[in-house]
């Protein structure tokens, strides 16, 4: 089973996203921040990291920055209210595969995280 | 000085005394010859025959002044200027007496010795100092003729000689006294262009004396700067050429460092190539001139440079000098304000402008005051202004001079700048508002969604439960049968049926309203999204239509809003600004449409929003149902400050904002209306253009906002 970690600051967020994918078949991991994050990607078997981006502390450009450097196979997603604040340049460097807005769309974030998945 | 004046050369008229002592032995003759004339003396004898015979030979008139004594004589010859003195035929002792009477030397003096005297008597008159003598004889008329030829020649021309030099010398001192004080240093060059003589002002002026300078040519006679900065070498050209008409002027600085400015001419002064230089020092009629001219020019570049309007006022309050930005702000011709009164132009509601009226009563001296002036057409507009007294000598105020500028533009870039300041921190606030909005919506909404798959999971599992309860049959178990009437009796008192469906309905309006939630919340981002300084390429549709949907919050109680978008190019623009134009006008157009329903009319209006691709360009119409714009007032609607809203209600700034906009885009904004009508606003940007001006004041920051 692939394990799916959700990032984000909001628990209304990672509950309604955790509610969302729970018949997808995924083992759903919840994290309410960045550092939270670090240490279960750090045990290992995340295949797929979805992260918020404005977070106290670290933000979730900078989180997945450090999870491509300690995990490059996980695959990395940002989600975010204001994709504007994240340049295109910004997520090519870091190897962001998918910008899903929010709010999002049910549907639509299912289909991008089952493209990444396989 | 001289004193001495020139004598005059000897008259044409000859003029001859003659002496004679009548004796009474020889009769006196009256019988006078051709062109002698006799003077009468006061004396009855008259000249002897043969004597006036040999004196009408001379050849000129002749005047004969007779004398009959010695005295009588002298007298004569003292008094009139003779060319002759005759002593005819006197004794010997009158002869020495005459003689020894210390005659003043002038006239030659002949002695005409009687025929029958001795020998010595014509030694004796030559000892005396007579001239000639000549004895009477057979020929006496032709030897005194040609006698008294003879020594009124000679005389004539010692006299001549005399009095020529009598006026070289007079001529000399003159020259002399003019060369030496004369305010002009004066060098005579020779061919060779030698210095041969100076004067003592050349010697005073240049520091030379006159021997150093003598056989110096004169480019080492005078200061170097002099000769270049007057080309003075131009003033000498080589022998046989002509000499420039004209002066020069050539400046020097001495070792005192004081600098002096010579008028300088050259002067031919004879055939031997001799030349006069003459330097006329000139160093204060220069630099008074210079000074004048330089005010002159300052006063003219000052007046004409500042970019401001001067006009001066006389104490009759009537302009007497006003510059193009006066005339321009005022509205007519500069040469047209003179000698008008000021208040024509130049009123504050008519009066004289305080500022001026102070400085012409009391010579108060006002600066950069601001103040709204009525022009003469009506228009009033708002102008910084200064005024300070103009004063005489005597300090009594004549008249102000008055300094103003026209502030409309700069009011208007201040509002611009305050509106977009404004428009900026509301943006940022809309902004701010709209993320913390999206983090609650986005799971509200996901969660509603959710629910309304749950509700799908549950209503099968309720239609599960009532195909089990029906499936109960009549002789069931009375345990069953007990919880199959509970079942009933709960889904009858909690309505199950008109649940499960009300569940539905509710779940489907909050996703309806969540939805409207996130559309708000994405319009709000998109209207606050700043364009920063740059020019970016924008969607115009979406520009309306996020403003409009902003707009329509508050509005749309009153108004119905058509949209008729038509696929647009994207348009390289500031969109932070024309969404402010279209705010301004779809506000405008509320208000208007307010209006109208405050004055009775029962329907509500409808705003239409209209958007084409035409012409090259952008056409954005907004049309109202409101009140539409008075005739009079549609030419004035997009001047700064002209408003019809109450007093406090507009700045009547936006409509002018939004054409400074608009103009800024390289575009046009017109207005139509009938009154009762509705008012039509076109606004027409064109693809291509020039750049826009990006180095405006305008807008926030370029960073984007960060979530």
């Amino acid at each position: 089973m692939m394990n799916l970690l959700i990032v984000d600051d909001d628990a209304g967020i990672l509950s309604a996203l955790k509610r969302s994918l729970r018949r997808e078949g995924w083992n759903i991991l919840l994290a309410d921040s960045a550092r939270e994050a670090l240490r279960i990607v750090d045990k290992g078997a995340v295949d797929l990291v979805l992260s918020d981006h404005k977070m106290p502390g670290m933000t979730g450009t900078e989180l997945l920055a450090e999870v491509a450097r300690r995990r490059p196979e996980t695959v990395r997603l940002l989600i975010t209210g204001w994709a504007e604040a994240v340049s295109k340049q910004e997520l090519k460097e870091i190897g962001i595969e998918a910008l899903i807005p929010k709010p999002w769309d049910d549907a639509e974030l299912k289909a991008v995280l089952h493209q990444h998945l396989g | 000085m001289v004193g001495a004046h020139p004598v005059e050369t000897g008259p044409a008229l000859v003029r001859i005394t003659v002496l004679q002592v009548p004796g009474a032995d020889e009769p006196v003759f009256s019988s006078v010859a051709q062109g002698v004339r006799h003077e009468d003396s006061g004396h009855t004898n008259l000249t002897r025959a043969d004597t006036a015979l040999a004196l009408g030979q001379i050849g000129a008139q002749v005047e004969i002044l007779p004398a009959c004594d010695v005295q009588q004589c002298v007298e004569l010859a003292g008094r009139f200027e003779m060319d002759l003195v005759i002593l005819d035929r006197c004794d010997p002792a009158t002869v020495t007496a005459f003689f020894e009477c210390g005659v003043p030397p002038g006239a030659p003096v002949v002695v005409v010795i009687p025929a029958e005297a001795s020998e010595s008597a014509a030694l004796d008159a030559f000892r005396h100092g007579a001239a000639d003598c000549v004895r009477v004889g057979h020929d006496y008329s032709e030897v005194l003729a040609l006698v008294a030829m003879e020594q009124i020649r000679r005389w004539r021309q010692i006299r001549d000689r005399d009095a020529a030099q009598t006026k070289i010398h007079w001529l000399e001192s003159l020259n002399e006294a003019i060369v030496s004080e004369i305010p002009v240093a004066l060098a005579v060059l020779d061919d060779a262009r030698s210095v041969v003589e100076v004067n003592p002002e050349f010697q005073r002026a240049f520091g030379l004396s006159s021997e150093h300078v003598r056989g110096v040519h004169v480019q080492s006679a005078l200061p170097k700067d002099l000769i270049e900065s007057g080309n003075l070498l131009q003033l000498l050209p080589p022998p046989g050429l002509a000499l420039p008409e004209g002066s020069r002027l050539a400046r020097m600085v001495d070792a005192q460092g004081r600098g002096s400015v010579f008028d300088v001419r050259s002067q031919r002064l004879d055939g031997e190539g001799h030349i006069l230089l003459a330097l006329s020092n000139v160093t204060q009629t220069e630099s008074l001139s210079r000074r004048l001219g330089e005010l002159e020019r300052f006063n003219e570049f000052v007046v004409r440079s500042i970019n401001s309007a001067l006009m001066v006022v006389d104490r009759e309050a009537k302009i007497t000098f006003a510059n193009p930005p006066a005339g321009r702000i005022l509205g007519c011709p500069e040469g047209g304000l003179r000698g008008q009164r000021v208040e024509e132009y130049f009123s504050s509601a008519g009066e004289l402008p305080s500022p001026l009226a102070r400085a012409l009563e009391d010579g108060t001296d006002s600066k950069g005051g601001e103040m709204m002036l009525s022009l003469a057409d009506g228009t009033v507009i708002p102008i910084g202004i200064s005024c300070s007294p103009l004063r005489e000598e005597s300090w009594d105020v004549q008249g102000a001079v008055v300094i103003f500028q026209d502030l409309s533009e700069i009011k208007e870039l201040q509002r611009q700048v305050l509106q977009q300041e404004k428009m900026a921190s509301i943006g940022q606030l809309a902004a701010g508002i709209a993320h913390e909005i999206n983090n609650p919506v986005g799971f509200i909404h996901a969660n509603l969604a959710q629910m309304r798959e749950y509700l799908d999971d549950l209503s099968e599992y309720l239609d599960a439960v009532g195909d089990l309860q029906r499936a109960i049959p009549p002789g069931a178990a009375p345990e069953i049968q007990q919880a199959a009437s509970a079942l009933e009796e709960t889904a009858g008192r909690i309505e199950v049926d008109y649940l499960r469906k009300d569940f539905a309905s509710a779940l489907r309006e909050s996703l309806e309203g969540s939805e409207r939630i996130r559309h708000i919340v994405s319009d709000l981002r998109d209207f606050s999204h700043q364009g920063g300084l740059a020019t970016t390429l924008a969607d115009v549709n979406q520009c309306v239509d996020s403003t409009a949907n902003i707009v329509w919050t508050m509005m749309k109680h009153s108004v119905e809003l058509k949209k008729d978008y038509q696929v647009l190019p994207e348009l390289r623009c500031h969109p932070m600004q024309l969404k402010q134009v279209f705010m301004n006008l779809l506000v405008n157009a509320y208000q208007a449409i307010e209006e109208s329903i405050e004055e009775g009319s029962d329907e509500g209006g409808v705003i239409e929003i209209s958007t084409r691709h035409r012409g090259g360009g952008i056409e954005v119409a907004i049309r109202d149902t409101g009140a539409g714009i008075a005739e009079e007032n549609l030419p004035r609607i997009f001047d700064p400050f002209f408003t019809t809203k109450e007093v406090g209600a507009g700045t009547g700034l936006g409509l002018s904002t939004s054409y400074g906009i608009v103009k800024k885009h390289g575009g046009e904004m017109t207005a139509t209306s009938e009154p009762g009508g509705g008012a039509r606003f076109e606004i027409f940007l064109p693809l291509e253009r020039e750049p826009l001006r990006e180095a405006s004041p305008i807008d926030g920051s370029d960073e984007p906002i960060t979530e």
